[in-house]
């Protein structure tokens, strides 16, 4: 099993260097360290909501919420500060809280009373998105001071301060994932749920805590993104969880579950984001790209599956 | 069977080869028309590749095909069918929100002078079909949702004939089957072969094959071990061919040690099925529990284990009042149980047999959160070798590959691994072969022999008599009695059941 999915992996990273050293060769602004630098910023957001979908989609689940808790927690850093006052990183706080406690409703939704993950995140994405626009009434915050503007425009060591926190969050989910029992718990909820808990796994507790962190991630990556582009509106993050989605897909996570890793998540990021960029510095535009992609995730799909056949006996 | 009958099919050195791996060596086999050829082995024998190979689903690697006298190839289950061909499978293939005449004709419409279907022509044909298999009250336009596995069967049977199926295949047809069902079976069995219809029998359980088979071929290791008529064979004949030993002891009990009591339980209730129900079960005793399909016995275990949690009554273990509200509460306690539905909930089924073997000691297994690899790979090792489970690339073989008895042993391995003091077996032999099934028994006794106290479910009459220590009867949720070893028999047993019976329907 796990050389079946580095098979896949491998495959996927082929793909990326070939289509990084394709776009290298199209322009001489794409091969850059600051545009390469600039493009990771760009890509923490759906970054981080992704390696931990990777998670949830792993248990055999989808949270469709993501994209609006983002737009929730970005409308709530606003108000919390602007409206009551209280100190920028503590409103900030609050608000990643309160963008959690979504994550964990999903949860509660989902485990105790046995809905569907799709039905119950397709029911929440609408509630959290209207209660963003509900609480912003259409107004957008802006004049957050300098300071703020570290976590989504500042760097670290020369590298993007949000692009340190994707990579620590990486390395710590692909860790628990691979060789912790915790992980071990997720991939069994996602192969059969039914024997995991005959087998005395965790099983509610595990999906409790993957939806929870999906909204946590979620909301991290709302603070960052109104910190990347200084303001506050209630559509932000609107269509996040497709991205994420895809990436987690093109990473060769099984959208049956019981099958991904977060190495390939990354690299479903890394080509889909070398792709916008590296086709809109070819002058191709913006559907253009949106095209390709799709057609990039059906190639790389249907060759792993290809070898996955021949793999098999 | 006379000896000039042509044979309808016959393989000659049908050899397969995967990865490197023969697992069919040159074997012969044939077919002939209107008899009854039963085809036996271990799990693990080639006897599924071997009916692959006839119903074209897998092309093998050396030999020749004859069908009617003529050499081909099949490359398709099409081809097979087209030439008369058909299997029924083990699980079967119907399409659960489609009618039972849609399903027949499925792919293969009778068609009107317009090329559309002749729905009144597919509907006739249906029922005269069905009729034809002596079911009568299987209304054609039901949806096959609704139909129970016999019946379902009976479509599947009545779909093969639908294509003029000169050999019919039938892969372990009463696995699942409750006893009268099988008896029905065996009726539409012999109303083929009147027909003139081959058919290839596949099953474990000896009766039906010595009630059944004109001929019997049995395979061991991939290699043809013979073909015989069926009146040259005796029951111990063919295990010591299938197994390549005889084995000398069916139930091999050891003298019991009985400590005291471990478990006890007292007015349990919970749901449906498990109406007040009071007993006990002994350090080092196998407490049988017998009963009729639907009296509670299942219902039971999955109470004690957790699953649904009992609604009132006491339980104590080892004289400490206890509530079982999970699975894992119960591990915790000490309590192991081995399911019914193997495929289902004991194993995860895409998962090694290294992860399958750790998955209930995960916990144990860790150091903090992290998963100690080198010793999960040590039991598992320990495991294959301790059980003798037969996987061709060792604990890195995804458990789903292997064989209902290898399967089995790894569902059993996994609960050992927790070191339980309290082992609930639910048909712990049901689709497993003659000698994994002894293997079972003997691990059983050895337990039980170092202080664990079993119950098993079970339900075939024999191995509940040959392994208890006392036998518990169920039926309808309720206890009817408990009888001791020494006055456990078919008919003491037997007559509790069927007491039970009467009563329940006077009730």
């Amino acid at each position: 099993m796990i050389k079946r999915i580095l098979r896949h992996e491998t495959i996927l990273a082929l793909l990326t260097v070939i289509v990084l050293a394709i776009l290298a060769y199209q322009s001489d602004k794409f091969f850059t360290v600051d545009n390469l630098l600039n493009q990771g910023r760009l890509m923490t957001e759906v970054g981080l909501v992704a390696v931990i979908m990777t998670f949830v989609i792993v248990t055999g689940g989808i949270d469709l919420s993501v994209g609006s808790i983002v737009g929730l927690t970005a409308i709530l850093t606003g108000v919390f500060w602007k409206s009551l006052g209280l100190p920028l990183p503590l409103a900030a706080f609050a608000a990643i809280a309160c963008g959690t406690f979504g994550g964990f409703m999903n949860g509660v939704i989902i485990t105790r009373f046995k809905v569907p993950p799709l039905i119950a995140t397709l029911a929440t994405l609408a509630l959290y998105r209207g209660l963003a626009e509900g609480i912003s009434q259409a107004r957008s915050v802006r004049g957050y001071p300098e300071s703020f503007y570290v976590l989504g425009q500042g760097n670290m060591l020369g590298v993007p301060t949000q692009l340190w926190l994707l990579i620590i969050t990486a390395i710590v989910a692909g860790v628990v994932l691979g060789y912790t029992r915790w992980g071990r718990t997720v991939y069994a909820i996602g192969s059969n749920e039914v024997a995991a808990r005959f087998s005395g796994l965790p099983v509610d507790r595990a999906k409790l805590a993957v939806y929870t962190a999906s909204g946590f991630a979620a909301a991290v990556a709302g603070v960052i993104l109104v910190s990347r582009v200084s303001t506050t509106r209630s559509d932000m993050g609107t269509g996040l969880e497709l991205d994420a989605i895809t990436a987690v897909v093109l990473g060769g996570t099984s959208i049956f579950g019981g099958r991904g890793t977060v190495i390939g998540t990354l690299l479903g990021l890394i080509l889909i984001q070398a792709l916008k960029n590296g086709l809109s510095l070819a002058g191709i535009k913006g559907d253009g790209t949106i095209v390709l992609i799709g057609v990039v995730l059906i190639l790389t799909i249907l060759i792993s599956n290809i070898v996955h056949r021949d793999g098999n006996r | 069977m006379p000896e000039t009958v042509q044979p309808f099919v016959s393989l000659t050195g049908a050899t397969k080869t995967f990865g490197g791996i023969t697992v069919l060596k040159a074997v012969d086999f044939d077919v002939r028309p209107g008899e009854v050829h039963a085809l036996l082995g271990e799990n693990g024998a080639g006897k599924s590749t071997l009916i692959k190979i006839i119903s074209g689903l897998y092309v093998p690697d050396g030999g020749t095909i004859r069908i009617g006298g003529e050499t081909v190839t099949l490359s398709s289950t099409r081809d097979a069918s087209r030439r008369g061909i058909a299997t029924v499978y083990q699980e079967l293939l119907l399409f659960p929100e489609m009618t039972i005449a849609e399903n027949i004709f499925l792919g293969n419409y009778p068609k009107t002078a317009w090329g559309g279907i002749d729905w009144p022509e597919a509907r006739r044909r249906a029922r005269a079909l069905l009729d034809s298999l002596d079911s009568p009250e299987l209304d054609i336009d039901r949806k096959v949702a609704s139909l129970s596995v016999a019946q379902r069967q009976r479509v599947e049977i009545a779909k093969a004939l639908s294509r003029d199926a000169r050999v019919l295949i039938m892969d372990e047809p009463t696995a699942s089957l409750a006893e009268a069902d099988v008896q029905r079976l065996m009726e539409v069995v012999r109303a083929l072969r009147q027909r003139g219809v081959g058919i290839i029998y596949v099953s474990h359980r000896m009766p039906e094959i010595f009630a059944l088979a004109d001929r019997v071929t049995v395979l061991r290791d991939g290699e043809l071990i013979g073909t015989r008529d069926i009146g040259e064979v005796t029951e111990a004949t063919l295990v010591a061919m299938m197994v390549g030993r005889s084995i000398d002891q069916l139930f091999p009990k050891p003298e019991p040690i009985i400590g005291e009591t471990l478990l006890e339980v007292e007015n349990l209730v919970s749901g449906k099925l498990v109406k007040g129900l009071s007993f006990s079960v002994r350090k080092g005793e196998i407490l049988g529990i017998a009963g009729l399909v639907g009296s509670g016995r299942t219902e039971t275990a999955l109470t004690l284990f957790g699953i649904t949690p009992a609604e009132s009554g006491r339980i104590r273990i080892a004289g400490k009042e206890v509530t079982i509200r999970s699975p894992r509460e119960a591990r915790d306690l000490g309590i192991a149980y081995v399911p019914e539905d193997r495929g289902l909930q004991g194993l995860v089924k895409s998962m090694t047999i290294r992860q399958n073997v750790s998955m209930a000691s995960i916990d144990r297994l860790s150091r903090g959160i992290f998963i100690r690899f080198a010793e999960e790979a040590a039991r598992a090792v320990n495991a294959v070798k301790r059980f003798g489970i037969r996987a061709r690339a060792g604990i890195e073989q995804p458990v789903g590959q292997l064989s209902g008895g290898n399967q089995q042993k790894v569902v059993i391995a996994k609960w050992l691994e927790t070191a339980p003091r309290i082992l609930i077996l639910d048909e712990p032999t049901r689709g497993v072969d003659v000698g994994a099934k002894s293997e079972i028994h003997a691990i059983m006794g050895e337990l039980a022999r170092t202080g664990v106290a079993i119950i098993m479910i079970s339900s075939e009459l024999p191995e509940v008599l040959g392994m208890s220590d006392r036998v518990l009867v169920m039926n309808n949720g309720h206890l009817v009695s408990i009888i001791d070893r020494a006055d456990a028999n078919a008919e003491s047993v037997g007559a509790a059941m069927t007491v039970a019976k009467k009563s329940k329907d006077a009730a």
